[in-house]
């Protein structure tokens, strides 16, 4: 049997790239990475490069052009092939926002999809301060980003950063901890420990999970299980819920001091904060060398992908409330399917700050009718 | 001779066909017009070309039945085309020429048109339009006339809107499917707001939104130009759906609750006791009464998002601030009832209907708005190939 990992982690752009060689570093020599980007110069601080749509760019990078690099991904998103044997798994890093991140992103998702490879994306959106025509070009793409990939991870610098005050030590805290997290992923699944997370079940998970969301975190003391789990509740990237939790992966990594009681505090604390209905998998990597006294702890929250709007609750309504009256006659029958998109069911869809604006509005916007 | 024209626009509701000739005194005058409901189009994109073929068929069959009851028979050959469809962009570029001489004359202004004209637009794209803007000279923007100025690098500003290539070409194969060439695709909002727009309010700014059954098209103007123009994946189908998704109707059904009885506002027409009612739509379903109350909410909440997006739109691009002349509705949806107040109210600003009024033969038109994109792909075509008429068409033959 081959030693070759069947995972793969791309990093797409200049900051993409970044976060792969933050992971290459923290993970050594056994990660199968592969960088690309539209600038030339990327490739110059090493690993396997793909430079995208040269005869198109010149390796002057895309300008913040997404159908510029879009165009320049696909005329040579071909060659990303060679790196795709026996790949099982992709993983993609990359920044939104700019032109490479997302144009780019799309086209590798394409040519995975393809070729039947799942993918996960672990995508950063921009500062709120870098302005609205970056922020236009993240949203842009992220729907069709989510769409295209198996799961996708969205994560806002300024909550990666919060508290940060200097541009570049914020940027170089958000890839650190980026890779970071990829890292840790990257464990949980290549070097489990005692407790190994069943490899179909998390197949499963992950080939149509949707959008998720991520976060690490790291205590070290005689409570730190239960400071793990208060830091993930207080975490902001696990704070924006806008459909209940359909699945949980939880990993713990740790030296060989792990106790089987500090499992059950982070199990049982990350369940009841996050879905106690949700399924739930549990992995622990052991690695006395990196987490000698320390414990670290990488959640992924995955949503429902869709919310059937009769059971959205009321506004305003606790514990789900009332439920909007269904009419007696009706239904499916007459075309108008329970996501509401109706006749819009295989349109391209109007996507608006993450809102999709074929689903009737007063379903969004949770208006009670009378009838 | 004078020349004739034909436009035709394969909405997402309707396909609407018109055709027109120049009069003396240089306006245009719309001769004949036809309307048919379309079938195989959603959200301004045709997702069945046999379907689209057949509506494009229909309405040229009405205007021949139309032309013949008027005594003078005219077979099309070929029409512009109004497209409108969230894939249609427009984008800034910009053409410079040095100027040598240290002094603005003809040759640099031809030199920043070239260079202009020269930019190519991304692969997959088909260029629409440019819509020539302002004159930059060295840091000195908003010029109109730079002949005789003094500086050193000349600027041309410009739009270009284009659309998806393979978009346009089903219109074409679905015209061509009924015998009709296409002569140029226009944008259907630009040509809407041709037609509707007085020349005061081009100057003082304006937006004109082109409500129209799958999409909106808006398109800014200020000192004379245009600013910005673009495509919101909303439009009338959406509230069409959104009623019936509500009361679980049929889509026909819903369609007639909207255009027969709904308002866009809250208030004089949807008292808290009103109901509405809504015929069966078979042997199986009995009638019924639904709230009016709560048909308006849905019609309103719709509308209300709508402008939210046209609002927050423009203000991104800095130009909501820029409309002093405010805001003309047109479109199919521009005859919903009070949506003009519900705009004005949500928007802060005045709003009126716009109907065409830059050329003839609509005036007893009850619902002209409906004409707007059409009329303004005449008026371009009248202004841009005023040499050539419909005859030119594959198929164009002429009959007095």
């Amino acid at each position: 049997m081959s030693d070759v990992s069947p995972m793969l982690l791309i990093g797409i752009g200049t900051a993409g790239a970044k976060i792969a060689r933050g992971v290459s570093r923290a993970y050594g020599d056994d990660l199968r990475f592969t960088l690309a980007d539209t600038d030339a110069s990327t490739g110059e601080g090493g690993g396997d490069f793909t430079l995208l749509g040269g005869d198109r760019l010149s390796g002057r990078g895309s300008g913040g052009d997404i159908v510029a690099a879009r165009l320049a991904a696909e005329d040579s998103v071909q060659s990303l092939d060679s790196r795709l044997e026996g790949v099982r798994l992709a993983v993609i890093a990359t920044c939104l926002g700019g032109g490479t991140g997302g144009g780019a992103t799309l086209e590798a998702l394409r040519r995975l999809s393809s070729l039947g490879i799942p993918a996960i994306v672990f995508a950063t959106t921009p500062f709120m301060f870098e302005g609205q025509d970056r922020q236009r070009n993240a949203r842009g793409v992220m729907s069709m980003i989510e769409d295209a990939a198996s799961a996708t991870f969205f994560l806002p610098l300024d909550k990666l950063v919060a508290g940060e005050d200097n541009m570049e030590s914020a940027m170089r805290r958000a890839i650190d901890t980026v890779a970071g997290g990829i890292t840790l992923f990257w464990r949980l699944i290549e070097k489990p420990g005692y407790i190994k997370l069943d490899a179909d079940r998390l197949r499963h998970l992950l080939s149509s999970a949707g959008r998720g969301r991520f976060s690490v975190v790291s205590t070290q003391g005689t409570n730190r299980a239960s400071e793990a789990v208060e830091k993930l509740v207080e975490s902001e990237l696990l704070a924006t819920a806008s459909a209940p939790a359909r699945a949980i992966l939880c990993g713990v990594l740790a030296g060989e001091d792990l106790r089987l009681s500090e499992l059950g505090i982070v199990a049982d604390g990350v369940r009841n904060a996050f879905g106690d209905h949700a399924s739930f998998a549990l992995g622990t990597v052991n690695d006395e060398a990196t987490f000698c006294g320390r414990l670290a702890v990488v959640v992924m929250v995955f949503e429902s992908k869709s919310v059937d709007p009769e059971d959205q609750p009321e506004p305003g309504a606790p514990n789900g409330g009332r439920r909007r009256r269904r009419s007696a006659k009706g239904g499916s029958s007459l075309g108008v399917g329970p996501s509401g998109r109706g006749r819009f069911n295989n349109a391209e869809p109007t996507i608006w700050h993450g809102e999709d604006l074929d689903i009737p509005t007063f379903i969004r916007h949770g208006i009670n009718l009378d009838f | 001779m004078s020349s004739i024209h034909a436009a035709l626009e394969i909405g997402t509701t309707r396909t609407v066909l018109a055709i027109g000739e120049a009069q003396s005194g240089g306006r245009f005058k719309v001769t004949c017009h036809a309307e048919i409901p379309s079938s195989g189009i959603r959200k301004s994109q045709i997702l069945s070309i046999p379907d689209a073929t057949q509506s494009v068929r229909s309405v040229l069959r009405e205007i021949e039945r139309r032309q013949d009851a008027a005594g003078a028979k005219v077979t099309i050959g070929n029409a512009m085309l109004a497209v409108s469809g969230q894939h249609i962009l427009a984008t800034h570029a910009d053409g410079q020429a040095i100027v040598d001489s240290g002094k603005v004359g003809d040759s640099e202004m031809q030199e920043a048109a070239r260079r202009l004209r020269e930019i190519p637009i991304p692969k997959g794209r088909e260029l629409l339009d440019i819509v020539d803007q302002d004159y930059v000279l060295d840091n000195l923007g908003g010029i109109t006339s730079p002949r005789g100025m003094s500086g050193k690098v000349l600027k041309l500003n410009a739009l270009q809107i284009h659309a998806d290539a393979n978009r346009l070409q089903d219109a074409r194969s679905a015209a061509e499917g009924a015998h009709l060439e296409i002569r140029e695709p226009v944008f259907a909002a630009t040509c809407a707001a041709d037609a509707v727009l007085e020349d005061h309010e081009r100057r003082n700014g304006a937006l004109v939104l082109d409500l129209g059954g799958g999409s909106t098209g808006y398109a800014v103007y200020s000192d004379g130009y245009l600013l910005s123009a673009g495509v919101i994946g909303v439009g009338g189908d959406h509230v069409t759906n959104d009623i019936a998704h509500a009361f679980q109707t049929t889509n026909a059904q819903a369609e007639r609750l909207k255009l027969d009885e709904a308002s866009a506002m809250l208030g004089q027409y949807s008292p808290e006791t009103a109901r509405v009612h809504v015929s069966g739509f078979s042997a199986l379903m009995d009638s019924r009464t639904i709230s009016r109350r709560s048909l308006d909410t849905v019609v309103n909440a719709r509308f209300k998002e709508l402008f939210t997006v046209v609002r927050e739109t423009l203000e991104e691009q800095d130009l909501f601030h820029r409309l002093h002349s405010g805001i003309v509705l047109t479109g199919g949806g521009a005859g919903m009832r009070e949506i003009d107040a519900l705009a004005g109210q949500e928007l802060g600003m005045n709003v009126r209907i716009g109907r065409p009024i830059h050329v003839d033969g609509l005036e007893n038109e009850k619902e002209s708005w409906k004409y707007s994109a059409v009329a303004g792909a005449l008026l371009y075509a009248h202004a841009n190939f005023e040499e050539k008429s419909i005859l030119d068409g594959i198929f164009g033959r002429f009959f007095k």
